[in-house]
């Protein structure tokens, strides 16, 4: 090979490794680069820990809400500006607008005081004045007034003729929110200076000097707090040597800290993508419906996650290194409501955009409602969403004993209390004895009354590889084929208590199931269940189920298709399905699964909750 | 000289070989760079579209304003309203079969085609009639599976399946969104182009959730604007030759981060409506309130390329 070829071949592979490394250099430049800024804006967020009455004490809150309550004592329902926020025409302004029926409409409503707050008074700018009022404005000196509706998320704006002391306009926003007062201003930026969580995302007690934020919202517009159309305001703390800044959201209808969220400093991270539910949503996604959390606590292990329909799931439990059940959740909820008379067969009627369902029951009577499937606030087939992350406390007994902890999760229509919106809680509570007991609670409130709830827990238990399952009918009997009971009709129990019980065909190890009967201490009326018992199949609700059953067929609980084969259940590794039956209650005084909206002693909006709570409760044999 | 051939050919080759390699990465960066940045689509105004209503309702005795209630509020399924205050109804038993729609759209001979959509209560059947297109012909008022996309696979992590269509008057072809192959991670949503008379997939692009589409011709182009099931945003997909370009231009964002379009109208030049929906891929009742609707205008402000938003 002459010294020209071996030339020519050295020339065409520099040029060709020159070429690709050209053709491939920016693409490794730009991985670089995002890398490092997905990085350096990589989202976090955090949800409350602690309720409002954390911020009650706060000095600007008291002095807030003693205000509050002072007017609405007087029977007025505005809470004025104060005299600093205002210049002398502010003031004529605001005394003008306190004595106009026309402004004060719907400030108090039927006796009661509605709270609203007098938000801003400042000298009328020209683009929002009307065509008379132009006229009038051009000669004479005029101001605009922004009052905020707390309890409907309204604005009245008026304009108003100082010098013909005369109101010119007033106009009503439904569901927008004004700029806030200096006064709302400095109360959220003390809610987010206390705020537990913001402290210990900054390592430090953050000072006001910190932080930053504006009063101005630029225009009438909606809430970053969706879920309730609550006043919401965004107050932000800077750390610009790591180009990221701490997001607190803070309710100022419940004056409380609803989410913050860091996040970059760039023009993407802007108030507008930072919302209350899209925190929430992006936190419980990322937290608890793509990857399990592992809890160990007072002798108990187990994992636990948001499933995608069947609410939230205990998995891998056991205790003092003894394992107890494979998966324990509530994989429905069939609401059912009785009608009387003729049933709509057209199969159209919807109720709170859903379809419903009717099922003909004894003589004129039928039933109607629909299922409910609690899971992942996004990607899933859930119709209740999660509120908030799944949260440990501590469980005691009617003496306030500590007795264990509990995990719960919170499930919500969005617009729950109002009529045919629901909330359920999902509940899991773990004894220091080892007993356990899967709860669920419905804190209504429904289409109405004569409602019919009947959640389907699903319990796999663990306790060996071949397991028994009695009950109780003055002895024990074991039960050989796949089957149910109603508990309902039962009369008998051991100890006075226990109505069935589970074990290990080799080992004593076992648990007496203990119906609810009301004795827990939690107002409840009992379970009024049935139970099933089936031979564990992985097709039968060990993935997650869609809707199971009819929800208003009162005969059925869904889980009749398991154990239609009776199939031998001795030896076997078993399932309880345990389906208790709860009636709603309207009646005043007598509330049971239900809930309600009232003006309180403030002016604002009180929900008040009537929860009915069932579930068994799984007793370690001795 | 002879001798110094192999490396002058050498030089030449590479040469060559680079230029080429130059210039179409500059042509890609050109394209990258455009995709970022918000360009002008350019000026356009309200166009008669070339489609018509069903023939069968002419049969029927059906003077216009007809129009198509696909909320399932009243009815599942589709049911044309007419009359005074729409209050007369026509809806057959037949066509709940498939139980609900999400959108419509009808061709030039005016025949119907819709898209499914899953509605709260999810039975057995539901994913699987989430791979149709649905046609109602136009002269008998029969309903039927006009085509299926059997990629199309939705689950209990991702009910939703073809979700939006609209009909394409200069070819006679429909082009089509789906969202199954979507998860919280990762969107792989996918827009076909679909022959009508071949029922054939001529184009399908991946990588993107189209909540709702719809085409507009502008001075620039024709346009497949796509309202995305993600984001709070409108984008642009641009039409050459019967071709998506796989580019994608963001136009404007909302101001709500919760808030997804789900339908977009021309409501005069350089003017659209987008009316919005709560949207995150759940069952949830709230998106078929009428009251959890907003409606925005966007108005093009042709001169620099800008969209400014109002709340209608």
């Amino acid at each position: 090979m002459t010294n020209e070829i071996k030339i020519s071949i050295a020339i065409l592979i520099a040029g060709v490794v020159i070429l690709v490394g050209y053709w491939f250099y920016d693409d490794f430049a730009l991985d670089n680069k995002s890398t490092s800024k997905k990085l350096s804006i990589a989202e976090q967020i955090i949800l409350p820990q602690y309720s409002a009455s954390t911020y009650r004490n706060i000095a600007e809150v008291q002095s807030y809400l003693a205000d509050l309550r002072e007017i609405v004592r007087e029977g007025k329902g505005v809470l004025p500006l104060e005299s600093r926020e205002l210049d002398s025409g502010g003031r004529l302004a605001q005394e003008i607008l306190l004595h106009d029926k026309k402004f004060l409409e719907g400030t108090v409503a039927n006796g009661k005081p509605i709270h609203h707050d007098m938000m801003r008074i400042r000298p009328a700018i020209v683009a929002s004045l009307g065509e008379r009022s132009i006229d009038i404005c051009k000669k004479n000196s005029c101001y605009q007034a922004e009052m905020y509706n707390f309890v409907d998320n309204a604005t009245v704006r008026a304009i108003v003729d100082i010098e013909n002391k005369k109101v010119l306009e007033v106009h009503h926003y439904s569901g927008m929110q004004p700029d806030i007062s200096l006064r709302l201003k400095h109360i959220a930026e003390s809610i987010a200076l206390n705020a537990p969580e913001i402290a210990k995302e900054l390592k430090e007690t953050p000072k006001r000097s910190d932080m930053s934020m504006a009063n101005v919202r630029g225009a009438l517009q909606g809430s970053i707090c969706e879920n309730s159309e609550h006043l919401c305001v965004a107050p932000t703390f800077s750390d610009h040597r790591a180009e990221r800044a701490l997001w607190a959201i803070i309710d100022l209808t419940e004056l409380k800290l609803a989410a913050a969220k860091w996040a970059g400093l760039g023009k993407t991270t802007t108030p507008a993508c930072i919302s209350e539910r899209s925190l929430q949503n992006r936190y419980i996604m990322k937290n608890f419906c793509e990857k399990d959390t592992a809890l160990e606590q007072n002798g108990w292990k187990f994992l636990y996650r948001l499933t995608g329909s069947d609410g939230l799931e205990v998995i891998d439990a056991s205790f003092k290194g003894k394992s107890v059940f494979k998966s324990a959740k509530i994989v429905d909820w069939h609401v059912a409501y009785e009608g009387e008379g003729v049933m709509d067969e057209s199969g159209n009627v919807q109720m709170a955009g859903r379809q419903v369902e009717f099922v003909q029951g004894e003589k004129d009577k039928f039933f109607f409602g629909y299922n409910d499937a609690m899971g992942c606030p996004m990607f899933s087939t859930s119709v209740v969403l999660p509120f908030n992350a799944p949260l440990v406390k501590e469980l005691n007994d009617e003496n306030h004993k500590k007795v264990g902890f509990y995990l719960t999760q919170d499930y919500r229509n969005p617009k729950w209390p109002m009529a045919c919106n629901y909330r359920y809680e999902n509940r899991f509570e773990f004894f220091d004895d080892g007993s356990f007991r899967v709860v669920a609670v419905s804190k209504g409130r429904g289409c109405g009354e004569e409602a019919i709830y009947r959640p389907v827990m699903r319990i796999d238990m663990a306790l060996g590889e071949q397991e028994e399952f009695y009950k109780y009918r003055g002895s024990w009997n074991r039960w050989l084929t796949e089957s149910s009971d109603a508990q309902r009709e039962a009369t008998l129990y051991d100890q006075g208590k226990y109505l069935y019980k589970i074990s290990d065909k080799y080992s004593s190890r076992g648990y007496y199931i203990e119906p609810n009967r009301g004795q827990f201490h939690d107002k409840s009326r009992g379970d009024n269940a049935t139970i099933f018992v089936t031979k564990y199949k992985e097709s039968e609700g060990s993935q997650d189920l869609l809707t199971l059953g009819s929800c208003c067929n009162l005969d059925e609980d869904g889980v009749e298709r398991y154990i239609s084969k009776n199939e031998s259940i001795d030896g076997e590794n078993l399932v309880i399905w345990y389906v208790p039956r709860i009636q709603n209650d309207a009646r005043a005084g007598h509330e049971y699964c239900w809930a309600d909206t009232i003006i309180g002693e403030d002016g604002n909006l009180k929900v008040r909750v009537f929860p009915c709570t069932v579930g068994a409760k799984f007793v370690p044999i001795p | 000289m002879k001798k110094y051939l192999p490396i002058i050919a050498s030089i030449l080759i590479v040469i060559t070989v680079a230029m080429v390699i130059i210039s179409k990465k500059s042509e890609i960066k050109e394209r990258d760079s455009i995709t970022e940045s918000q360009i002008n689509i350019g000026s356009f105004k309200r166009e008669k579209s070339c489609v018509q209503q069903p023939k069968f309702l002419a049969k029927l005795h059906v003077t216009p304003p007809v129009t198509i209630d696909l909320s399932q509020q009243q009815f599942k399924g589709l049911a044309f309203l007419y009359g005074k205050n729409f209050r007369q109804v026509i809806h057959p038993k037949e066509w709940e079969i498939f139980e609900h729609f999400s959108t419509y759209a009808f061709d030039k001979e005016g025949n119907t085609y819709l898209a499914p959509m899953p509605f709260i209560s999810i039975k057995p059947t539901t994913f699987n009639l989430q791979k149709n297109i649905y046609k109602l012909d136009s002269l008998t008022g029969k309903l039927s599976i006009f085509m299926e996309l059997n990629d199309v696979l939705p689950t209990a992590s991702n009910p939703y399946g073809i979700i939006s269509l609209v009909y394409d008057c200069d070819d006679e072809t429909l082009w089509v969104s789906a969202i199954d192959k979507s998860n919280y991670r990762a969107e792989r949503g996918a827009i076909y182009h679909i022959d009508i008379t071949d029922k054939k997939v001529l184009q399908k692009i991946e990588g993107f959730d189209a909540l709702t589409i719809r085409l507009l011709k502008t001075k620039q182009g024709k346009f497949l604007l796509a309202g995305s099931a993600r984001e709070s945003a409108l984008y642009a997909f641009s039409i050459k030759n019967r071709v998506l370009s796989e580019n994608k231009i963001k136009l404007l964002a909302l101001p709500n981060a919760n808030e997804h379009i789900r339908k977009i109208k021309v409501k005069s030049s350089n003017r659209l409506e987008l009316q919005t929906i709560f949207f995150s891929y759940t069952l949830i009742a709230e998106t078929s309130g009428k009251s959890e609707r907003q409606h925005y205008i966007a108005k093009l402000n042709t001169s620099i390329g800008q969209w400014e938003l109002s709340v209608e």
